[in-house]
């Protein structure tokens, strides 16, 4: 059916062309801002359970409970390279336990027993005192509930251990949960080339 | 046995007496005065703790001693200063696979005893600086283990160098040509008698006792040579923060501990009870 | 509802609207606002300068026995080319459920339809990214000089408006997860009176500025709450807080009786689709000289998006009931067709 082209019609194509020219504009306008695809991450400089400064601090477990993934996508990470390979590891330890008859402290302190150890390197089988060791989590069983950062954390430690976002896991929200209820703004958005680093 | 803080010298800060941004190592000579390695300085304060003299070394310093002549030997990154008492360097010690960071030195039969964080180990070297063996390697398997990054030591009337082994806590004997002799402490979370945490003792000072510091819970402690806790000189005026205070001890047996937060040495007294 | 309520806002059947109706000052008001609210910068939290060197923990040369250091692992996060997918599945999905009820106009192929979105940006995507959140991007990235937005995001935004600009909420029919769910679940649909309609249509315009409001916050305060809110988000992810998920079951037992309740009176994008939509030349359309007159779809839309035996483009929601309650259009036509032949 043939419509006769009326004043109305002519608004609304020049509506419609503002519309759409002024949505390009914008369009191009975010476009020309772009960097690529953002994670979300945690600066260790900043969370409470790694930064230097806090002592005597309940190791902050916001990350477990916040995240909405089931069993939170933050996981302790042990960097090997900085890590002090420590006998007696504060983080695998409860330090504070009593001390068995091989003069080693009788708990471990982590709740869901997520880190393992082996002796590496010219080990000696009799004394554990004489020898390195390498400190492993295992990220199926950690949830990132912090108390071994806040053990490995300096003085007490060498800060090898920090909460880190496994992007397997994090389903990367718009808004981290995490982000919006962590004290100390310790959660930020990094470019994805940067987070792999 | 007891121990009362007597005196406090020196300070964060650019103020003359101060020591600017770091507290590294602190040493006594026979005289009482109270040498300081602070930054790239040697600061020098009188038994009452009135600044003396400061001069600059050409790198920042981490360990200073005073041998029986007067000379001042500051331990650096891959060398050794020598200055004289005033303060004029009079040699350089250079050697990059036997010196990496000097965290320590000490004095054993007219030979220079050089703690090397980097390497580990303590380096015996003659008065000349030829090397001649080292101390606390491979002994009795990974020698020293040491995860905060300083070898300390000490050397005591008899010759016997006593070196800290905080990843095994404890204190170990050495003589001079690195036999291992035995050694005292163990680990302990709670009682104050043992080391506690991840590495410690971090520095240890020697005279007529064995005097320690620890860090995360800081405290500074004195041991018999039998290994007995003698007493807990302090703890509570330390900062939280701090790690590898260095110590120590003059003939009057007063301990001289360099906060390294507070930038600030601590005197204690020992009082009879 | 009087015949002088509809009046009000109506100018012409299937025209725009008068000026001075409410909704529409409401929703110039929320377009002057988002000029207005300007975001200011924060100072992050002062972070201590974290030194660890290196060379105080044991290397390998000390450790000995042929020790190597293992290298940390660093799980890589979904592939960029993905997202791409994503945008491109967007733009497929709306161009398929614009033929599908424009075109073809068959109830059945869009209910698949649905279902298949709901599928893979419902489930498979758990909802994201989503159009509806990405407001809160796009108006942080307008007005926040250091943030800035994927172009996927961009895409996402942008894409169903210009679709809504030629065709009306194609986006909305058959391809928005949070839609299809409430589309599956209505069974038995209940006419919402006109007023109340309008009324509670109101809300989306609020619900907007809310989050306009939370989302120009500086970046420490920033909330965005449509993400947070999300009733239907719970259900996807498979996981999430108790009050939620009971809320998202509270919009579906609603949205089993009230035709999606959550688009039509809590939606802020679909705030904005409508004001596209009014510029579209094509969409649902009910033509005047073949329509009998039967009404048989203003009972059939859930929607309120017929009125007077005219489509009100701005609330269709492309769900194409009205074709397939309609005697002359659409599968009844064409079943009909087969039977009866016209002497």
């Amino acid at each position: 059916m043939s419509e006769q082209f009326t004043r109305r019609d002519l608004l609304h194509q020049a509506a419609r062309g503002t519309v759409l020219a002024t949505m390009g504009g914008g369009a191009g306008f975010l476009v020309r801002k772009a960097h690529g695809q953002v994670v979300w991450q945690v600066d260790a400089a900043r969370c409470l359970n790694s930064r230097l400064g806090e002592v005597g601090v309940e190791a902050c477990n916001l990350c477990t409970t916040k995240c909405v993934v089931a069993l939170s996508a933050v996981r302790a990470v042990n960097e090997h390279s900085r890590c002090g390979r420590c006998n007696i590891c504060p983080a695998y330890f409860n330090i504070t336990s009593a001390v068995d008859a091989r003069g080693l402290p009788s708990e471990k302190l982590c709740p869901r027993d997520a880190i393992t150890r082996k002796p590496i390197g010219k080990a000696d089988p009799e004394d554990p005192a004489n020898n390195f060791y390498e400190y492993l989590i295992d990220e199926e069983k950690c949830d990132g509930c912090g108390k071994c950062v806040m053990q490995c954390k300096e003085p007490l430690g060498l800060g090898s251990i920090i909460l880190r976002i496994r992007y397997n896991r994090c389903v990367d929200c718009n808004r981290c949960a995490i982000s919006t209820a962590c004290p100390k703004d310790a959660l930020i958005q990094v470019p994805v080339e940067k987070a792999l680093t | 046995m007891q121990y009362r803080q007597v005196a406090v010298i020196g300070g964060k800060g650019a103020g003359p007496g101060q020591f600017g941004a770091s507290l590294r190592a602190i040493a006594v000579d026979a005289r009482g005065n109270i040498y300081a390695a602070n930054d790239s300085q040697i600061t020098v304060f009188d038994a009452a703790g009135r600044l003396r003299r400061r001069w600059s070394t050409s790198q920042p310093v981490h360990s200073v001693a005073v041998a029986g002549d007067g000379a001042v030997y500051t331990g650096q990154i891959r060398q050794i200063e020598i200055f004289d008492g005033a303060g004029k360097l009079v040699h350089t010690w250079r050697d990059d696979a036997l010196l990496g960071r000097v965290t320590a030195i000490g004095f054993v039969d007219g030979d220079v005893l050089a703690g090397d964080a980097t390497g580990r180990a303590i380096r015996r070297f003659d008065a000349g600086g030829r090397f001649r063996n080292n101390i606390g390697r491979d002994n009795p398997l990974n020698g020293l283990l040491i995860p905060n990054g300083v070898v300390d030591f000490g050397v005591d009337a008899h010759g016997i160098v006593h070196a800290a082994n905080p990843g095994k806590h404890r204190v170990e004997r050495y003589t001079p040509a690195g036999e291992l002799l035995g050694h005292i402490g163990h680990f302990h979370g709670t009682d104050p008698a043992g080391f506690g945490g991840c590495c410690n003792p971090t520095n240890v000072a020697v005279r007529d006792r064995i005097y320690v510091t620890e860090k995360a819970g800081p405290r500074a402690k004195v041991y018999s040579f039998s290994g007995e806790l003698e007493a807990v000189i302090a703890a509570d005026v330390f900062d939280a923060n701090c790690k590898n205070m260095s110590i120590a001890v003059d003939r009057r047996g007063r301990v001289y501990i360099g906060d390294t937060v507070k930038l600030t040495i601590f005197v204690f007294e020992p009082v009879a009870i | 509802m009087s015949g002088a309520d509809l009046q009000v806002c109506a100018g012409r059947p299937g025209g725009p609207p008068r000026a001075g109706c409410l909704p529409h000052m409401a929703g110039w008001a929320t377009r002057l606002a988002i000029l207005v609210m300007v975001a200011w910068g924060t100072m992050p939290a002062q972070s201590i300068p974290y030194q660890r060197p290196v060379d105080e923990a044991p290397q390998e040369k000390s450790i000995g026995g042929g020790y190597k250091t293992p290298v940390v692992q660093k799980p890589l996060p979904r592939n960029s080319w993905l997202q791409v997918l994503d945008v491109a599945v967007l733009a497929a999905a709306m161009a398929i459920s614009s033929w599908l009820v424009l075109k073809r106009r068959n109830r059945k192929s869009v209910v698949a339809l649905a279902i298949g979105s709901l599928a893979y940006f419902g489930f498979y995507r758990e909802g994201c990214v989503c159009p509806i959140g990405s407001i809160q991007n796009v108006a942080v990235a307008m007005t926040d000089p250091r943030y800035s937005i994927p172009m996927v995001v961009t895409a996402t935004f942008f894409l169903p408006l210009v679709m809504a600009v030629f065709f009306g909420r194609a986006f909305c029919g058959g391809v928005c997860a949070l839609g299809a769910i409430q589309e599956l679940v209505l069974l038995k649909p209940v006419q919402v009176p006109r007023r109340l309609d309008l009324a509670l249509g109101l809300l989306k315009y609020v619900y907007l500025g809310l989050a306009l409001f939370f989302a120009l916050k500086p970046a420490a305060a920033r909330d965005f709450v449509i993400c947070r809110f999300d009733p239907f988000v719970g259900f996807f992810r498979r996981t999430g807080a108790p009050h939620m998920l009971l809320i998202g079951g509270a919009f579906l037992l609603v949205g089993m009786f009230v035709g999606r309740p959550y688009c039509r009176y809590l939606c802020p994008y679909g705030g904005l689709l409508a004001w596209c939509t009014r510029l579209a030349r094509r969409g649902v359309t009910i033509t005047p000289d073949k329509e009998l007159d039967c009404g048989l779809c203003i009972e059939a839309c859930p929607y309120g998006a017929i009125e007077k035996m005219r489509a009100v483009r701005r609330n269709c929601l492309y769900c194409a009931r009205c074709y397939a309650a309609c005697p002359r259009d659409g599968e009844l036509a064409r079943a009909k067709a087969q039977l009866v032949k016209l002497s």
